[in-house]
């Protein structure tokens, strides 16, 4: 299956790959983040002084930002350092360096701050410990409100043979990428320069410009290796503070985070309670009402995406001809919500499939081939009105039902199998563009994201490119830029990268043919091969070495250039069925379905995965080399979700375990066998009908494993992760 | 606070450092006074296994092992891992099972499997190099190309 060597081995296997916590500059100095000691309160003084008298120690705070920023007004929702209110645990209170990381750390503890305390908000659920009524609009902890339905759903409701009405709570997760974040800044030349690891370069340069508030072109971002994204490094979060220490000291500044610091600082995603209430008449679902309350930490008023894109995933992926839903995003005194690795599907996966076996077996009904019937077909639209296209979602739910059926003729006792599904949407609506080079012996697509692991760039696009322009693989090289010469691209995130700028390398590709055509002087399709070691152009029976069809500045420059570009377009939801704030349409459905056999210790309640399949819905398989990788990947995390990954926090705002002892990760020997099998023939949006990978296989995971444990013990879990502890009260052990 | 010059045989090649601190961790020894990049920095506090060198052979948590407390001593990294037999044989069962994502933890795993092998044989079985490669931690494989890899060394032999 895995023929193809993946192309960032050699790098990866002889430690020269460079990091961001690898990154050193000739007479560079490091820095450290002086963090706010309590979760919320008002800033009497920020006392720098010590700091500043440690020898060789530079230190900047919120009063010297004007000196170093002249006529910047940076965004003022979030400054750089605040200067009245903290409003979450270690939020930057000043930034300082120094010639070793020792004496950074140590300059950053001398620090005074004085901040009287103010009361800490750190459970959404002393927000709101009823569903928030009509005055919750004006509270300062709703970040976000949205409301959307269709039909008389209390009348429905009234009337429905089965009404089922639960609540389920979900956990706070973190990426957990083993790269800590770590940056480089130089400023020169009126320049913001910062070397960085980053899911995206462009994005990162448009959040360091406007934390700064400088223009976005005197900002250049280079990626370096990244070390795991997961979503948690796709926007600025150190940038701007080592940038405005190299400004002050004059002197490049390396800002890397601890791990600790990683834990407490990185944007996760945080808990959140949900209603789920099913009304079923005749063994179908008539209506659905779903309630969301996401705790968004300090995320900003009007700035949530996370409601209006998540809660769509509580609405599928199953028929309702009625519904009504409901989210609110809470802030409370956390750092604010991020994005990990899909962002809140999993989560919403395992509402909805354990809410929705509990329905069938409430109203006496099959519980799998109750959503088996509701599952959104090929060319079904979705509750709030988008059309889902082309999608496999029944056949790979088919093909994992069928395994599903066979584990559990052979499961022993306290073994239970579970069948979950899952939906993503590809985010290839986001921009992307490529320069495609074609020189004599080969072809190289130049672009501005770096490899973080997935595979996408080095592995995908590069795959496209071959496919695209007939050049063989090894022949096809994928390079990097900085953002001051890289061609636009939105970022690693998405599951877009192979389908957006495959789509870019794409029309590159039709340029090029078009370019080579014209100079063949000819109107007939045109080919590239190789021969005689070199590439040559055939049209009919025409042909000449790619070497002869150069100009001399081609020549000089290496090749012909091409470019090519992918703006694509989103869908569009039902706009009438809005009631308040916005929903988001998602862009390329893709559909997973996940089977899995676990144990439960009937003494301790503790869930071992015993073995595992994976379907997916991909359209048409680019990269095997680093496809079946990203299957197994996502799931393992997902087994996380599931089963151990619970960031815990305290009243006052403390995150109680910040670090890999106390929040438990899959380790060797926890990821049971993988089955991962894909179904074609559901064309998505990118190159050759391509859908994206990168996300799905972490969806239907947390579900799958629940309804197992159900299987298993009759445990009916309603809380995110399930834990020895969660799963030993269910089965009434404590 | 400084000690003596510190001597040692750093894959292969003898280097003497001076004025390194007594407090200072081989991590940090290795990555800024020799430039060994490739020894990555994860935890800093032995959970994640990401630092892992060779000391005279032996696997060691580089974040939690002093600089002077090797004094003397041969460091393997993975700059150096591939210029013995046992180093290759495992560099090159991880590149055939595509044992490695984002590459972060891939040196400490590797560092950490050469040892185990150098420490137990050729004929380790490789559940048993499985287990013992517990306190290596991967965000992004599901550590199953990297047990692919360990069965292809434990089927061909380093």
């Amino acid at each position: 299956m895995i023929g193809a060597r993946r192309p960032d081995t050699q790098p990866k296997l002889d430690g020269s790959a460079v990091f961001g916590t690898d990154l050193e500059a000739p007479g560079m100095l490091w820095a450290a983040l002086v963090p706010a000691p309590i979760a919320h309160g008002h800033i009497r003084s920020v006392d720098l002084g010590p700091a500043r008298s440690l020898e060789g120690v530079v230190a900047v705070g919120a009063a010297d930002l004007p000196a170093l920023l002249p006529g910047a007004t940076g965004d003022p929702d979030r400054p750089l350092f605040p200067t009245e209110t903290v409003f979450y645990r270690n939020q930057p209170l000043a930034a300082v360096a120094a010639p070793t990381r020792e004496l950074a750390r140590q300059a950053a503890r001398t620090v005074r701050v004085e901040i009287d305390p103010l009361p800490v908000v750190s459970d959404l659920e002393t927000v709101f410990p009823e569903w928030p009524g009509p005055a919750a609009d004006s509270s300062p902890h709703v970040a976000a409100h949205v409301r959307a339905r269709e039909g008389d759903v209390e009348a429905i409701f009234h009337r429905a043979e089965t009404v089922v009405r639960e609540t389920y709570r979900t956990s706070s997760v973190h990426q957990v990428a083993l790269e800590p974040h770590a940056c480089l800044a130089e400023v020169r030349d009126g320049q913001w320069r910062v070397r960085t690891s980053t899911q995206s370069p462009f994005g990162a340069r448009e959040d360091t410009a406007s934390l700064l508030g400088v223009p976005e072109e005197s900002v250049v971002v280079d990626g370096t290796w990244v070390g795991g994204g997961f979503g948690g490094k796709g926007s600025a979060l150190l940038e701007p503070y080592a940038l405005v220490l190299a400004k002050a000291s004059g002197r490049p500044v390396k800002l890397a985070l601890s791990y600790r610091e990683e834990f407490l600082l990185g944007r996760t995603t945080l808990p959140s309670v949900i209603r789920m209430e099913t009304a079923v008449s005749g063994g179908r679902i008539v209506a659905r009402r779903v309630r969301l309350l996401l705790d968004v930490g300090n995320s900003l008023p009007g700035r949530d995406f996370a409601t209006g894109y998540s809660i769509g995933f509580l609405l599928g992926p199953y028929r309702t001809p009625a519904f009504e839903v409901e989210g609110y995003a809470v802030r409370t005194n956390k750092p604010p919500f991020g994005p990990h690795r899909a962002p809140f599907a999993p989560q919403c996966a395992f509402v909805v499939e354990s809410h929705l076996d509990h329905v069938a077996r409430e109203a006496g009904l099959d519980p799998i081939e109750f959503r088996a019937a509701h599952l959104w077909k090929d060319g079904d639209s979705t509750p709030l009105g988008q059309p889902v296209g082309a999608f496999g979602l029944a056949s790979v739910f088919e093909r994992a039902r069928t395994i599903a059926a066979r584990w559990r003729a052979e499961a022993g006792p306290d073994h239970g199998v579970g069948v979950a599904a899952g939906f993503w949407s590809t985010n290839s609506g986001a921009g992307g563009e490529v320069r495609l080079l074609l020189a004599p012996s080969g072809v190289t697509v130049v672009q501005g994201e770096r490899e973080i692991g997935s595979g996408s760039v080095l592995g995908g696009v590069a795959a496209v490119a071959a496919r695209c322009t007939g050049v063989p693989r090894e022949r096809v090289t994928v390079t990097y830029e900085d953002t001051a010469h890289a061609p636009f691209d939105s970022g690693v995130y998405g599951s877009r990268t192979t389908a957006a700028l495959g789509r870019a390398v794409e029309e590159a590709a039709r340029a090029l043919f078009a370019e080579i055509a014209q100079r063949l002087g000819t109107s007939e399709p045109v080919s590239l091969r190789v021969a005689d070691g070199e590439i040559v152009a055939v049209s009919g029976t025409r042909w000449r070495p790619v070497r002869e069809l150069l100009t001399e500045s081609e020549r000089a420059a290496g090749g012909i250039v091409t470019t090519g570009r992918h703006y694509g377009k989103g869908g569009a939801i039902d706009e009438r069925r809005v009631e308040v704030g916005a929903f988001y349409p998602y862009t390329d459905f893709t559909g997973a379905a996940h089977a899995v056999e676990v144990a439960v210790d009937r003494g301790t309640g503790t869930v071992r995965v015993v073995r595992y399949a994976a379907v997916h819905d991909i359209g048409t398989l680019i990269d095997p080399a680093t496809a079946l990788p990203q299957i197994e990947g996502g799931v393992a995390m997902g087994l996380g979700t599931a089963l151990t990954e619970e960031a815990l926090w305290s009243e006052d705002g403390r995150l109680l375990n910040a670090g890999l002892l106390d929040y438990r990760i899959p380790t060797l020997g926890s990821v049971p066998p993988i089955e991962a099998t894909f179904v074609d023939g559901f064309a998505g949006a990118g190159p050759f009908g391509a859908k994206g990978l990168g996300e799905p296989p972490i969806i239907p995971v947390a579900a799958a494993v629940a309804l197992a444990v159900r299987d298993a013990t009759g445990a009916h879990v309603t809380e995110l992760p399930l834990s020895s502890e969660r799963v030993a009260r269910a089965l009434k052990l404590l | 606070m400084t000690a003596p010059p510190l001597a040692l045989t750093v894959n292969g090649q003898r280097r003497s450092l001076a004025d390194v601190p007594d407090s200072e961790r081989l991590l940090d020894t290795i990555r800024w006074r020799l430039g060994l990049k490739g020894t990555k920095e994860g935890c800093r506090s032995g959970e994640c296994g990401a630092c892992t060198v060779l000391v005279d052979g032996i696997s060691t948590l580089s974040c939690l092992t002093l600089a002077h407390e090797v004094d003397g001593t041969s460091l393997t990294t993975i700059e150096g891992v591939a210029n013995d037999p046992v180093g290759r044989a495992v560099v090159n069962a991880f590149a055939e099972a595509g044992a490695l994502q984002c590459g972060y933890c891939t040196p400490g795993f590797v560092l950490a499997l050469v040892g185990l092998l150098k420490e137990r044989g050729p004929a380790t079985p490789s559940q048993e190099l499985l287990e013992d490669l517990g306190g290596n931690l991967c965000r992004c494989t599901g550590y199953l190309s990297i047990a692919r890899a360990v069965a292809k060394l434990s089927a061909e032999g380093p």
